[in-house]
């Protein structure tokens, strides 16, 4: 049987079929759904990218990002691996030396600590001393409030910003996912792509079906604007604070809300032209407080817009401890629209 | 000695010119040890220096039995193989000291050195078998394209209690990856002896616990490795998927050139230089063939000097990087690979 017949046959009982198959009626793409066309269409578009991860196959992945893509694909460029993180990048890297452009996803980012070397000393390392290029891609589900415990909700973000040589993704809505992913994928250089889980399947949206879309590696985007204070933020953490935005203007405080969308090479330009606006910054970040993303953010700010400021730069971030299960604990861990509300009341009282 | 040279009389493997060529790589990655170790211990060399010494029969022996095109991913003690495969000595020598004509401009020191894009060799890292997932990427990058290149990755007895040298193996033999692993069995891991790194009687037959060939050779016998690994590369080439190849020796000198290594024993050291020179070796076994005679060595003898103080004055007229060229080369659109490097760092350390 060709791979064309399997897909038409696959797709008309719900499995194979492209990823925009599975848009909702009036055509919005969940976060899972936008990545997955990203995937898709690269992988169509370019016969030298290829996947490979746990259960990417058969499987269609431990959250069905990939589902229908060994059908269409086949299982070469959809490959299934035994579980060995270290060689799961090794891998990727190599074949990337040698011209291939390899996807590698992890199961979950927690994950990552298991290939952490071949990430941090190889990939991220190589292209300096070389001048090989290494078109990686890293997916990986990041993130917690979906009461997952410790070990498959961290943000490592900070980790591998820190490497120097990998850039680092984490878009909050469909498009920014969709057209991040894409631009990753024709990037010379490795990155890596943090995908929120509780995102996934919570937000859609009308995204475009342009081949060709894109959204810029590095460029943060103002997500909402506002006179008063500026959220710069990322990641699930967007919408939160678009929540306590919202729930603010009606108490009449203008907020603006600076998603990130890279965190690193992070766009100093746009969250310092924000800052210039309003004069009062709060760093709202999922990943931890001490030397996490939201400390180099605030010291960026402090350093570099101290004149603007009217009042000390706030971070909003958990606590240096492992994420907690009980619905008590994470909530109590993870910053609340509450926690957001209030520190945007008292940084106006400035 | 001459009853061991009869011991290890092989078959010829190789043409006349061939078997020549072998005894000049032998004695020049001989020759360049003991003249680099000369300058390190006279303060004159900067940086680390690690000997390969006594185990030249080893690296010589499995980088001839690879074609151009295929690729060796070798660690910081195989010079003598990557000068094999095609290294410049010259851009060797300006790599120990700094230079911009070294393999890394300068971003990295000593035997930490490749050339991918010449003569595809892996650019050497500290953290073994760091190379061994990336050569299973290359070797699956050939597979896929369909054709008949091959991967061959070196590392040492230590590298063989890390998890990734399991995984790598492991991974190799399930997608049947042209591949050859080699182990250079110099029978210490920096101070670690054998007993200390694995509790079977050699590593060679772990080969069959992944399901590939293992082969035990006597690395004073270059012809013997020569003889292991072609037929190694040969299987890989003609699809039928890894081999394991442990090649023993002793190492001569110290982990690092700082290390006196007193924890060898003495009668052991002895024994081997005097019994197992693999360079002593195979010059009386091509006198006694008379594939060169006196004349021939004396004469190959000076075209080694010669080749190393070409070596050396090269890498002393050499200029160091420009400073401000360090934060350039990250990423690959900034261009610093694609054009020729900043040239005004002068020849004189500051």
């Amino acid at each position: 049987m060709s791979a064309k017949s399997q897909t038409l046959e696959a797709g008309a009982a719900g499995h194979g079929a492209e990823p925009r198959g599975k848009r909702t009626e009036d055509g919005q793409a969940t976060y899972l759904i936008a990545i997955a066309e990203a995937l898709w269409e690269e992988m169509e578009r370019d016969d030298r990218v290829y996947m490979l991860g746990e259960d990417i196959g058969v499987y269609g992945g431990a959250f069905k990002v990939t589902e229908g893509f060994i059908e269409r694909f086949g299982a070469e460029r959809v490959m299934d691996t035994p579980i060995a993180e270290e060689t799961i990048v090794g891998m990727a890297i190599g074949s990337a030396m040698e011209g291939l452009r390899p996807v590698a996803e992890f199961q979950y980012a927690d994950f990552m600590s298991s290939g952490f070397d071949e990430i941090t000393t190889a990939l991220a390392r190589y292209h300096y001393r070389s001048g090989v290029p290494l078109p990686v891609v890293l997916r990986a589900p990041s993130g917690g409030m979906v009461r997952a415990s410790s070990f498959h909700s961290i943000n490592p973000e900070p980790w591998f910003a820190h490497a120097g040589g990998i850039k680092v993704m984490c878009p909050a809505f469909p498009s920014d996912a969709k057209g991040l992913l894409k631009s990753a994928i024709r990037d010379d250089n490795p990155c890596l792509f943090l995908e929120h889980k509780w995102i996934y399947r919570r937000v859609k949206e009308a995204v475009s079906e342009d081949p060709d879309f894109l959204v810029p590696i590095g460029a943060a985007n103002v997500r909402r604007e506002g006179d008063d204070v500026t959220i710069v933020t990322y990641g699930a953490m967007v919408h939160k604070a678009l929540e306590a935005a919202q729930s603010l203007e009606e108490k009449g405080m203008s907020v603006e809300v600076v998603d990130l969308r890279t965190v690193y090479p992070l766009d100093e330009q746009t969250v310092l032209g924000s800052i210039e606006k309003t004069s009062r910054a709060i760093v709202l970040s999922e990943s931890y407080r001490f030397v996490g993303i939201g400390a180099e953010v605030a010291a960026t700010i402090a350093e570099k817009a101290f004149e603007h400021l009217d009042g000390p730069v706030v971070r909003l971030s958990p606590p240096n401890v492992p994420v907690p299960f009980s619905p008590t604990l994470e909530d109590a861990f993870l910053p609340q629209v509450s926690d957001i509300e209030q520190a945007v009341e008292r940084l106006s009282a400035w | 000695v001459a009853t061991k040279v009869k011991e290890r009389k092989a078959e010829r493997p190789l043409p006349d010119d061939d078997l020549r060529q072998v005894l000049y790589l032998l004695k020049l990655c001989r020759y360049f040890d003991e003249r680099m170790e000369a300058f390190y211990r006279q303060g004159r060399l900067p940086g680390a220096l690690y000997s390969g010494r006594g185990q030249e029969g080893t690296h010589v022996g499995v980088a001839y039995a690879l074609r151009p095109d295929d690729s060796l991913f070798p660690t910081h003690r195989d010079l003598s193989a990557q000068l094999t495969k095609g290294l410049d000595l010259k851009r060797v020598m300006a790599q120990y000291w700094g230079r911009i004509d070294g393999y890394t401009r300068g971003r990295d020191g000593n035997s930490h050195i490749g050339d991918w894009q010449g003569n595809r060799t892996w650019t050497v890292m500290s953290h073994l078998p760091i190379a061994y997932p990336a050569a299973c990427g290359a070797a699956l990058a050939y597979k896929r394209a369909g054709d008949d290149r091959v991967a061959m990755g070196i590392c040492g007895d230590g590298s063989t209690s890390n998890g990734r040298w399991h995984e790598s193996l492991n991974v190799s033999a399930i997608f049947r990856l042209p591949v050859v692993w080699v182990v250079n069995n110099n029978q210490f891991a920096y101070s670690a002896p054998n007993e200390l790194e694995f509790a079977v009687p050699t590593i060679a037959e772990r080969a069959s616990a992944y399901g590939m060939p293992g082969v035990r050779v006597d690395g004073a016998n270059v012809l013997e490795v020569y003889a292991a690994a072609r037929e190694a590369v040969d299987r890989a080439r003609s699809g039928e998927g890894p081999t394991l190849i442990e090649s023993v020796s002793l190492r001569w000198r110290g982990h690092a050139g700082h290390d006196p290594a007193k924890y060898v024993p003495q009668e052991l050291l002895e024994r081997y230089v005097a019994e197992e020179d693999p360079v002593k070796i195979f010059e009386e076994l091509l006198l006694e063939w008379g594939t060169v005679n006196k004349e021939d060595v004396q004469e190959l003898e000076e075209r080694i000097e010669r080749a190393f103080q070409e070596g050396h004055d090269f890498a002393q007229a050499s200029p160091f990087p420009e400073p401000g060229d360090a934060t350039k080369g990250l990423w690959v659109e900034d261009g610093y690979w694609a054009s020729e490097p900043g040239r005004d760092g002068g020849t004189e350390a500051s």
